[in-house]
């Protein structure tokens, strides 16, 4: 198991120029994590909450500016070397595979890296990139991938050393729909192996599927963890009821909003797509009827009525206080 | 070796790829140039001769001579520099220096590797060199083969220590040329690459003494253009692989912090 305890990272920055004054940032405020084997462990936050340096920190790239963390009981700063062996980063952000190199080449210059035996490197080679379903540009330099072929390269890569952790920082970003699927089969199949997987993701439907449990974090602060459906309930972030009315009126409008005032709620107006206004009312409770019928009293003419159930963007926004982003948009949250 | 050797193998191939095989002519023409124009100066200015007190100072009036070998080391010091102290720096620009930092693979076999790849294709750019000299005339009176390996070897070892700590320097201010090009003027004007360094005021000698290319190019002169054997040249050698020792061992010390520098300065 991955644990950290009181983990706490601070950068020192110029606010200003070369010469300007000198700030600390805090971007990781005593964090305790525990990332267990066999199971699939999300970290999510706002952007510039602290889950890229969390990550970097347990990749060893970072140094903790105090707190512990340990990897199977073994120190990860006192023995960076021992435990790098034992895991392995993959960023979405960064391409970190050599471009002039063949897809084949690059994996099997960093199973040197890794100190993987010759003998074991050769069939994990063409293994990974079946798995990555790269066998066919094996002999093709990645300077000629396409953004989600050299992805899935990173991902190859990843697992050249066979980690037993494995920390994915966006793996997905910027990759079409059916590889992100594929992906997150691999993924889940990594953690019934007995892998420990902890994932940073910007898209939650991903890390609603994929992770058991989630820590969500702000500031570089824990503000909740538990599995989706415990956040979910815990944050009391629920139902979105959506109502688009075809012949609003400011009478309608005014009775919508005290409609929701009397629930302890707030009313969301906006202009629906294909014109009226419409409404959304967020609630522990299905209130499509109640809403609906305080509409219709109020003279208004239903033209769609659609209830979704919470989600974990839901939830995570009511943690950290955010606001949410336009329904069917991927959300303003990033993991 | 295994990573010394993968990287050397890595690095190679990535070279080979990268650059056409003109960019070989652009790499030799600063020592064509070095030597074609003081062949120039020799004949154009000098009269073919010159002065005596270069002839003191150097023991020999082979002018040209004098400028091969040291067009030859500097070729070698800056070629060499390029590639070596680069090494990390170019893993932070194409994206790399993450995937590499996260590997168990000591830093010491890697840079090695580096530079192996860097001997290799200097040795070439300098063989390339030793027979435009060798078109103009320029012949070695007289030379010691062992010393002069030993030399070549000194000066390997001083390349690749300045290297190391060059390295170090660049990620953590995240730029190349200034920092190199620094090293290079360094290295040209006080190491003896064109002149004795004895025509240097007392100041700037002392500081080419610590400069381990100096001592490095003093044994290689010795041993290519006066015949000195390894034992008339054992002080200058042992000067030059202790300050090499001094170099590597800060850069080593200098480049754990480098490299978390380097990565903290992304965020």
């Amino acid at each position: 198991m991955i644990r950290t305890r009181a983990l706490r990272k601070t950068f020192r920055t110029r606010e200003k120029g070369l010469f300007g004054p000198r700030a600390v940032k805090t971007a990781v405020d005593g964090l305790d994590l525990e990332i267990p084997a066999g199971r699939v462990t999300g970290l999510l936050g706002l952007n510039g909450a602290g889950k890229t340096s969390t990550i970097k920190i347990l990749a060893t790239l970072l140094r903790p500016t105090s707190g512990t963390v340990t990897l199977d009981g073994l120190d990860l700063v006192e023995h960076a070397r021992e435990a790098r062996r034992r895991i392995n980063l993959i960023a979405g952000g960064e391409r970190m595979v050599y471009g002039k190199l063949t897809g084949a080449e690059n994996l099997r210059y960093f199973g040197h890296l890794y100190d993987v035996p010759g003998a074991v490197l050769r069939p994990r080679i063409g293994e990974l990139l079946e798995l990555v379903g790269l066998t066919g540009a094996a002999d093709t330099p990645v300077e000629r991938y396409s953004r989600g072929m050299t992805q899935r390269l990173s991902i190859a890569r990843g697992l050249i050393n066979d980690p037993a952790y494995l920390l994915l920082d966006e793996p997905t970003l910027g990759l079409d729909a059916p590889i992100a699927r594929d992906l997150r089969r691999v993924v889940a199949g990594l953690a019934a192996e007995g892998r420990g997987v902890l994932l940073t993701s910007h898209y939650l439907t991903e890390v609603e599927e994929l992770c058991e449990h989630v820590y969500v974090i702000s500031d570089g602060r824990h503000l909740a963890a538990g599995s989706p459906a415990e956040l979910k309930a815990e944050t009391g972030s629920h139902r979105s009821v959506r109502v688009t009315v075809t012949n609003p009126s400011p009478e309608l409008e005014s009775a919508v909003v005290d409609f929701a005032l009397r629930l302890g709620v707030r009313a969301e107006l906006g202009a629906a797509e294909q014109g009226g206004l419409l409404v959304t009312v967020r609630h522990p409770e299905d209130v499509a009827g109640p809403l609906a019928g305080a509409i219709v009293a109020a003279g208004g003419a239903i033209g769609g009525l659609e209830v979704t159930e919470a989600s974990l963007e839901d939830a995570v926004l009511a943690l950290t206080g955010s606001t949410a982003s336009p329904a069917g948009g991927r959300s303003a949250v990033s993991a | 070796m295994s990573v010394a050797r993968a990287t050397l193998h890595r690095t190679w191939t990535m070279t080979r790829r990268a650059y056409p095989w003109s960019y070989a002519v652009g790499c030799l023409l600063i020592g064509v140039f070095t030597l074609g124009l003081s062949y120039l100066g020799l004949h154009a200015i000098g009269g073919g001769s010159v002065a005596e007190d270069f002839t003191a100072r150097t023991g020999g009036a082979d002018y040209l001579g004098y400028v091969a070998i040291g067009a030859a080391g500097y070729m070698f010091t800056v070629r060499m520099l390029l590639w070596s102290s680069k090494a990390l720096i170019t893993e932070q620009r194409q994206g790399t220096l993450g995937a590499l930092l996260i590997a168990p693979a000591g830093r010491l076999p890697y840079l090695l590797g580096f530079t192996g790849f860097a001997l290799l294709n200097t040795a070439v750019e300098v063989g390339l060199l030793g027979g435009f000299a060798a078109a103009l005339g320029v012949t070695l009176p007289a030379w010691h083969p062992l010393a002069a390996l030993a030399g070549l070897l000194a000066l390997t070892a001083a390349v690749f220590a300045v290297a190391v700590v060059l390295g170090a320097l660049m990620i953590v201010a995240g730029e190349a040329h200034i920092s190199q090009n620094t090293v290079f003027l360094a290295v040209s004007l006080l190491c003896g690459i064109t002149f004795p360094n004895s025509y240097l005021p007392a100041p700037a000698r002392w500081l080419a003494e610590l400069l381990p290319v100096t001592s490095a190019m003093d044994v290689l002169r010795g041993a290519l253009g006066r015949g000195q054997p390894l034992t008339e040249l054992t002080a200058r050698l042992v000067t030059c692989l202790a300050l090499s020792l001094g170099y590597l061992l800060v850069g080593l010390w200098l480049l754990p912090g480098a490299e978390r520098r380097a990565i903290e300065r992304s965020f």
